[in-house]
């Protein structure tokens, strides 16, 4: 039911990214001493944009599924992070490996305090609406 | 949620190898005295760890897993005067192992520091998962 409210829906939709890129970091931080392994991660997604689709009530809310490889993607569909080889490190050690363990951990560490945020927003949002329909949040 | 177990499959299957490398590196540093045994035989030889990446299709990630485990080596193993060891040859010299303690305390620190990574992660995720159900409560 809260999927139809749109603050919920982009709320959720930033979770899912935050999920998704919650699991390439830790591919990262696995993979730090494979040989020829290169840090990957998400392409960032503009939650804004999608938050303003969403709220101005351009978009439709009902989706179409793609079940096979030749099915059009919906374009009401929110956008998702692409995974994408960083371009950008530090430094990369003789066997080929460009993972910082420093670096990926801060970054999961902001990763899980974004999800932080989101959830307790999500909750927030939930608990006015239940002071909305006349109980106490 | 699909993600975050499966961010916690990838970070366990880190903690493996990590874990094989530190069995191999004791090993290492508990033969590290183990001589050629008779004249002409070779000493105990350094392992060396090598990593791989491997797709899981049923996830769809890449998980890390040990490659090989190898002690080829073409450098000369160091020698030591013990003419009554029962390795020694002619002139009183036994073949020692190419283990240097100093370089496996090294490589055991950097295979501490990433499980301790990979622990950290799964940490983070079975947090996140417990603050996704925890909407449910409030």
């Amino acid at each position: 039911m809260t999927q139809d409210i749109a603050i919920f829906k982009a709320i959720s939709a930033k979770m899912g990214y935050l999920d998704a890129r919650h699991k390439v970091l830790a591919q990262n931080i696995a993979n730090a001493d494979t040989p020829d392994y290169r840090a990957k991660d998400l392409t960032k997604v503009d939650f804004g944009s999608v938050l303003k689709d969403i709220t101005s009530g351009e978009r439709l809310h009902v989706n179409l599924n793609t079940t096979q490889n030749g099915h059009i993607p919906d374009p009401n569909n929110i956008e998702e992070g692409e995974v994408k080889k960083r371009k950008m490190t530090y430094e990369v050690a003789p066997a080929g490996n460009a993972v910082i363990l420093e670096e990926e951990i801060i970054k999961a560490n902001q990763n899980t305090m974004d999800y932080n945020t989101m959830t307790n927003l999500y909750t927030k949002h939930l608990s006015m609406m239940r002071t909305a329909i006349g109980r106490q949040g | 949620m699909d993600n975050l177990f499966g961010s916690m499959t990838i970070s366990a299957y880190g903690m493996r190898a990590q874990s094989e490398r530190i069995r191999m590196i004791s090993e290492n540093v508990a033969n590290s005295e183990s001589a050629a045994g008779a004249p002409g035989e070779d000493p105990y030889k350094r392992k060396r760890i090598t990593f791989k990446n491997e797709l899981d299709r049923q996830y769809g990630i890449d998980l890390v897993k040990v490659d090989k485990i190898t002690d080829k080596t073409n450098k000369p193993f160091p020698v030591k005067f013990m003419p009554d060891h029962p390795g020694a040859d002619a002139k009183g010299y036994v073949t020692m192992p190419n283990v240097n303690p100093i370089i496996e305390m090294a490589d055991f620190r950097e295979a501490q520091r990433s499980y301790e990574a990979n622990l950290g992660m799964i940490e983070q995720s079975r947090g996140m998962m417990q603050r996704t159900i925890d909407i449910l409560r409030s």
